[in-house]
């Protein structure tokens, strides 16, 4: 089904941005930490490039492969905007303004598969 | 990574709180100990302490939590005032006060407070992600 296709990159959106969200959580959270070095988690546009389709296993010998996604975003050093002298480049403010984004981008990814449901439902339903 | 992302969120953001609820804790150990001088004469009166954080990674879950290193004592030379009839005065009457500046202490008990908001908000904010997801049970 077309519509399905929606769903599923829903879910790796939303799989994504939970994974920033974390990422968001360790920077808060080592703030103060000497030497640390604030993370980000790779664009989304570059997680999706990456996807390709799942192998099947016809014989019982194949190895199953890994699902794809939540192993594509990789942790990276980002671009802070300041590193104070002890080392450590999280800034507070940048980290907030991240955690903003991923709220809405959250709710909306949410809204989106609201109303695909629910346009299901009505087909459904009628 | 086992746990749900947004559950380990939750729980760097506790290890966030947690520790700054220590240095909250340093802070005021410092504040009221600022003008503890020692008991005897010429002995060293309360030495300030100071805190510090380590990036702690938790093998299991793969999250990269927040822990304190180590809490040490402040090396700064002790400030001398002279007060002839302290039990604490030596034979020139100079006695040793604690090496603790008030100012130095609010300073760091505002940065405590803001860095413990931050991880408020992010506690808040993955609640409300939570909620949202588990809310499209529910139309």
């Amino acid at each position: 089904v077309e519509t399905l296709a929606v769903f599923s990159l829903a879910s790796q959106k939303a799989s994504w941005l939970a994974t920033r969200e974390t990422t968001i959580a360790s920077n808060v959270a080592n703030a103060n930490t000497p030497g640390y070095s604030a993370q980000d988690v790779a664009p989304f546009s570059s997680v999706l490039s990456h996807l390709q389709l799942s192998m099947a296993t016809t014989a019982p010998d194949h190895i199953q492969p890994e699902s794809p996604s939540g192993l594509k975003t990789k942790v990276k050093p980002s671009d802070s905007w300041d590193v104070v002298y002890s080392g450590n480049s999280v800034n507070v403010e940048q980290e907030m303004l991240k955690a903003g984004e991923v709220g809405n981008a959250h709710a909306l990814d949410v809204g989106v598969v609201r109303s695909f449901h629910q346009m299901l439902m009505n087909a459904v339903k009628t | 990574m086992s746990l749900d992302p947004l559950v380990s969120s939750l729980r760097i953001a506790g290890s966030g709180m947690q520790t700054q609820s220590s240095r909250l804790r340093v802070v005021a150990e410092n504040i009221a100990n600022a003008q503890s001088t020692g008991a005897s004469a010429g002995s060293d009166p309360y030495a300030r302490k100071t805190i510090t954080f380590e990036s702690a990674l938790d093998r299991a879950s793969g999250e990269n939590l927040v822990q304190v290193k180590s809490v040490g004592v402040d090396t700064t030379p002790f400030r001398i005032e002279h007060m002839p009839g302290n039990p604490a005065a030596d034979e020139k009457g100079d006695v040793k006060m604690p090496n603790v500046d008030l100012l130095f202490e609010m300073e760091d008990m505002r940065e405590a407070n803001r860095s413990y908001e931050a991880n408020l908000q992010v506690v808040k904010q993955s609640r409300q992600m939570l909620t949202e997801t588990i809310d499209l049970l529910r139309s």
